[in-house]
């Protein structure tokens, strides 16, 4: 009994803190009858929001988002990071600032640690159809020091 | 269980526990010992108790402390920045923060304030930066914190604050430098609301007014009040209310007025050159303007009035081409980034001292300027092209010190910087260089201390290209290549470089004397290149030689020279390389083990052969297993060595072994020879020669019994033959040859032989054929044929190895069937006998 008492003692105090945070939930930005799109938060540390305003194979140039996130760095700088993949492989790549440190675009720019950042407004995107198919997207969002502050997995699937 | 027992327990999953989390200011992470600690989003409820009172730095962001009571931080008094964004405080009691008397920094970001006691900040009498964004707060009055005297920063951005009202104890926070006000719900400003600014001028106070709803500005509410900076965008919501605004601040003198709007807010639709107009009622040292999404040409004309502000900068506006007014502006400064326009501003005779022009879209040509005092020209991210570059000609000026040409289209280098000699920094990376391989370009640039020319296309095939250049001390190069993908002996005259970036340049090799006249060089970058092997020779006479950075290429081992060309090496960074953790290596692997410390994330450096090695870290190779597998291939080798020898000596001394163990004593028995020896006389000389020299001479000693020799005279032959031969022999020796054959006697002899053999039971019949015989002759002696077909003989070979293989055979078999003692051999040649007769 003693032995069975410390043995489990031992393994309550000893083993690690479950730090392994079940995924975020996956979320619908956009879906109508041949486009969906779907994302999945993949920073650790948090979920975030976002939704386009129009859903259709005919993307449209200057797409209207919606994006709401709590910052858990100070953004001076922002760049965005898109990578697009088919069956896994990568067919696009680009990286896009958003933030500079002189005169900012954006007015979420220069915000702090713990501000709530909300942003509804065009993205600056080139109209274009969306062939059939499905893809993933890899998005990030990283400050001046490589802090990455939003990170999303999107999976487009256009029937 | 008894409670002693339990509390042992206890006392040993405890001491279990502190061996595995050392770190006593678990969950929190220690980033500066005993100065930085990080305790973000922990899920702490209250503030952790064993955190080093050293602590300087604390970061308790996101954590759920709700409750800031009475001295929660009295412990932390060397506290200098206290981080509590997002940490759900609703109530701040009296003196929570009392105690700390060094806190510079308090960041309250995010948190639900409902109960701010008056005297929440008391005891903060070193705080110089407090940001209080999104803490629902209304009124600056019911703000307390009139003491804070020494308070350099207020950011209450994002809250609800209704009025600009600048309460009374702003009078007492003499060093306020920055007021951030944005994003609240301030509509109106009174004359009233700036009235402590008239009592107490805070001359170095910036104020951000952006994102309020603005609608009014009561006209003389700035009149006579002098500020560092004011900032106002996304103010209005139409072009009249930004114009009656903009005429309210009249009176205001600034050093800084930022205009203009965000992307993402409230715009002005519309404007007019009269929505502006109002500027010229303030005084103004530099004026910015940003994102007007409807600026328009004339709107810029408006600006006339602010001629003689001293720098203007304009950024993301529409202009199609701003010519007129910026030959208008008497300023110092022109800034102009990411702005619409169709052609390259024609800019002459102004008296601009720096010139910023990039990130413009809609211009692809450079045109000549004509800026006599220009100093400072950044001209970079415009996709520009320029025909011809650079000298005096081209930019008018005699002064340039600083030029920025980077991340444009091609530039071609036809003039080597005439004019342009007080250049110091130089910038073309990521534009396409064209002609510099053809003459030494940079040849009068004497005082240029930084050079960029990374991704520029250059293929270096000219050994001159960085003549002249006896100031550099900066030469970035990364991203182009060399001719033969060797580095060859550019930087003769740069005496003075202490960075040079080489990466991505394709190099495989370095010529001995490429750093022989670098002697300051303090940081070298070959990272991305493709060496085969870390050769330091080259670096010999780089005794400042402090960085150096070898990472991503192919590198196996080093060459063997390793630091005894590296003397005052400080970080050497060969990650991402592919090592070959083998023994042939050790040494070079034994010094990356040495000397750990200098390397750059030294458990990154991986291993890529051996195949059983892939992947794992070069510090986890044991170089022991080399010295082992050393031995043991010694040792075997000595052993099979010493095997084979044993097996010789024992093949060699087979007979000698035999005799000195005993096991075949040789003992003749009751017999005086070992054999009679039956043979045609004929035969003679090879039984004289051979067999008797072989048997008697060698080891063991046989006795044979010869007729010439042993036969006693005067008895007849065959009396000698039985009596001498068989009577006293063991084995009878046959030495078959055609002579024996043809001769009587020895056919007598033989069946004699054959007889005695029989009727004694004595020795057994050893055949040898001397030569070959026909089958017809030997047929005559039908016993003898038949004999010898049944029987194993031994045939005589005139060659060594056919003699040897004879004579051991003929001693083994003169050996064979020799006992011990005289009894027993008596019975075994019974026993031998029985068994011949039975076949």
């Amino acid at each position: 009994m003693k032995t069975f008492i410390a043995a489990f003692l031992i393994w309550t105090l000893a083993s690690p803190r479950d730090n392994c945070l079940s995924a975020w939930p996956t979320h619908t930005a956009c879906k109508s009858g041949n486009l969906e799109v779907l994302y999945q938060s993949c920073d650790p540390s948090q979920d975030f929001g976002f939704s386009f305003d129009q859903c259709s194979k005919e993307i449209k140039p200057n797409l209207s988002i919606k994006f709401g996130l709590i910052l858990r760095e100070d953004i001076k700088e922002l760049f965005l990071d898109v990578a697009l993949f088919v069956k896994g492989v990568s067919f696009l790549n680009f990286s896009y600032p958003i933030c500079e440190e002189d005169l900012p675009k954006f007015s979420f720019c220069g915000r702090r640690k713990g501000e709530q950042i909300y942003y509804a407004g065009p993205v600056n995107n080139p109209g274009f159809e969306v062939p059939e198919g499905e893809y993933q997207a890899l998005l990030e969002l990283y400050d001046e020091k490589r802090f990455v502050l939003a990170c999303a997995n999107a999976t487009i699937i256009r029937s | 269980m008894a409670p002693t027992s339990l509390a042992g327990i206890l006392i040993t999953a405890m001491a279990f526990l502190s061996c595995l989390r050392p770190e006593s200011w678990d969950p929190c992470v220690q980033v500066v010992p005993n100065i930085t600690y990080q305790c973000m989003d922990q899920a702490l409820n209250r503030i952790p108790d064993n955190i080093p009172t050293s602590a300087k730095i604390l970061d308790l962001s996101f954590n759920p402390l709700k409750h800031l009571s009475r001295r929660s931080f009295s412990n932390f008094s060397e506290l200098q920045v206290l981080d509590l964004s997002r940490c759900e405080i609703k109530i701040i009691e009296d003196d929570a923060y009392q105690g700390l008397h060094n806190l510079c920094v308090l960041i309250l970001t995010g948190n639900p304030i409902q109960s701010l006691a008056l005297g929440a900040f008391s005891g903060l009498s070193s705080l110089q930066k407090l940001v209080a964004v999104e803490i629902n707060l209304e009124y600056l009055e019911d703000f307390p914190i009139g003491h804070l005297k020494t308070l350099k920063e207020l950011n209450v951005a994002h809250n609800s604050i209704k009025s600009l009202k600048l309460p009374d104890y702003f009078a007492s926070l003499h060093n306020l430098e920055h007021l951030d006000l944005s994003n609240n719900q301030i509509q109106n400003i009174h004359h009233k609301d700036l009235k402590v600014l008239h009592q107490v001028p805070l001359l170095k106070l910036s104020v951000d007014l952006s994102l309020n709803p603005i609608e009014i500005i009561e006209p003389g509410a700035f009149r006579e009040i002098k500020l560092h900076e004011l900032t106002m965008r996304s103010n209005f919501n139409s072009k009249d209310v930004m114009k009656t605004c903009i005429q309210g601040l009249a009176g205001l003198k600034t050093d800084r007025l930022v205009l203009g709007e965000y992307k993402n807010e409230r715009n002005v639709e519309k404007f007019d050159k009269f929505v502006l107009e109002g500027l010229c009622n303030l005084t103004i040292e530099e004026f910015h303007v940003a994102h007007f999404d409807y600026f328009s040409e004339n709107t810029i004309d408006s600006f006339n009035c602010l001629a003689n502000v001293s720098a203007i900068s304009l950024v993301s506006l529409n202009l199609d081409d701003p010519s007129y007014f910026l030959n208008n502006f008497r300023g110092q400064q022109l800034k102009l980034v990411n702005c619409r326009s169709n052609v390259f501003p024609q800019l002459r005779h102004l008296p601009l001292k720096k010139f910023v022009y990039t990130e413009n879209k809609g211009v692809s040509t450079f045109q000549n300027i004509e800026l006599p005092n220009l100093e400072f020209l950044d001209l970079s991210n415009n996709g520009l092209s320029f025909k011809q570059c650079c000298s005096h000609i081209h930019l008018g000026t005699n002064k340039l010190m600083h030029l920025d040409m980077s991340f444009n289209d091609v530039i071609n280098i036809g003039k080597n910087f005439l004019g342009l000699e007080k250049l110091e920094y130089l910038d073309f990376q990521h534009s396409t260089l064209k002609g510099i391989n053809q003459f030494s370009v940079f040849l009068p640039l004497k005082n240029l201390y930084y050079l960029d020319i990374s991704y520029t296309h250059t293929h270096v095939d000219f050994y001159g290209i960085f003549s002249g250049l006896i100031s550099l001390q900066v030469l970035k190069m990364a991203g182009n290549s060399f001719q033969d993908n060797n580095l060859p002996n550019i930087f003769t005259e740069l005496a003075n470089l202490t960075f040079l970036d080489l990466s991505k340049c394709q190099l495989q090799q370095i010529s001995l004397k490429a750093f022989n006249s670098t002697p300051r060089l303090q940081l070298l970058n070959m990272s991305h290149n493709n060496f085969m092997l870390l050769d330091t020779l080259p670096y010999k006479l780089l005794y400042s030689l402090q960085v150096l950075d070898y990472s991503f290429n192919h590198i196996v081992a080093s060459k063997g020279q390793e630091l005894q060309h590296l003397p005052n090496i400080v970080s050497l960074n060969l990650t991402r390389n592919e090592f070959a953790c083998s023994c042939e290596h050790q040494s070079f692997l034994q010094w990356v083990k040495d000397q750990q410390q200098l390397f750059v994330e030294v458990e990154n450096m991986l291993c890529t052969t051996p195949l059983y090695m892939q992947g794992m870290p070069l510090l986890s190779f044991r170089n022991t297993t080399c010295g082992m597998s050393k031995t043991a291939i010694g040792v075997s080798v000595f052993m099979v060595l010493m095997v084979s020898v044993v097996v010789f000596l024992i093949y060699k001394f087979y007979f000698h072994l035999m005799l000195l163990a005993g096991c075949k004593k040789y003992h003749r028995g009751g017999s005086t020879y070992d054999a009679f020896v039956i043979y045609s006389s004929q035969d003679e000389d090879w039984v004289r020669n051979e067999l008797v020299k072989n048997l008697e001479e060698g080891v063991p000693r046989f006795q044979l019994c010869l007729h010439y020799r042993d036969f006693i005279p005067g008895v007849a032959i065959a009396a000698n033959i039985i009596q001498e031969g068989f009577h006293k022999s063991r084995k009878v020796i046959v030495v078959v040859s055609r002579h024996f054959i043809q001769s009587r006697w020895c056919i007598f002899e033989y069946e004699i032989a054959q007889t005695w053999q029989f009727l004694s039971s004595r020795a057994g019949i050893i055949f040898i054929i001397l030569q070959k015989i026909e089958k017809s002759l030997l047929r005559q002696q039908v016993e003898l044929y038949r004999l010898l077909n049944r029987n194993t003989y031994l045939e005589w070979e005139d060659n060594a190895l056919g003699r040897h293989i004879f004579w051991r055979r003929l001693k083994k078999a003169l050996l064979d069937g020799k006992p011990w003692n005289p009894e027993e051999t008596e019975d075994s040649e019974n026993n031998h006998q029985e068994a011949t007769t039975s076949n």
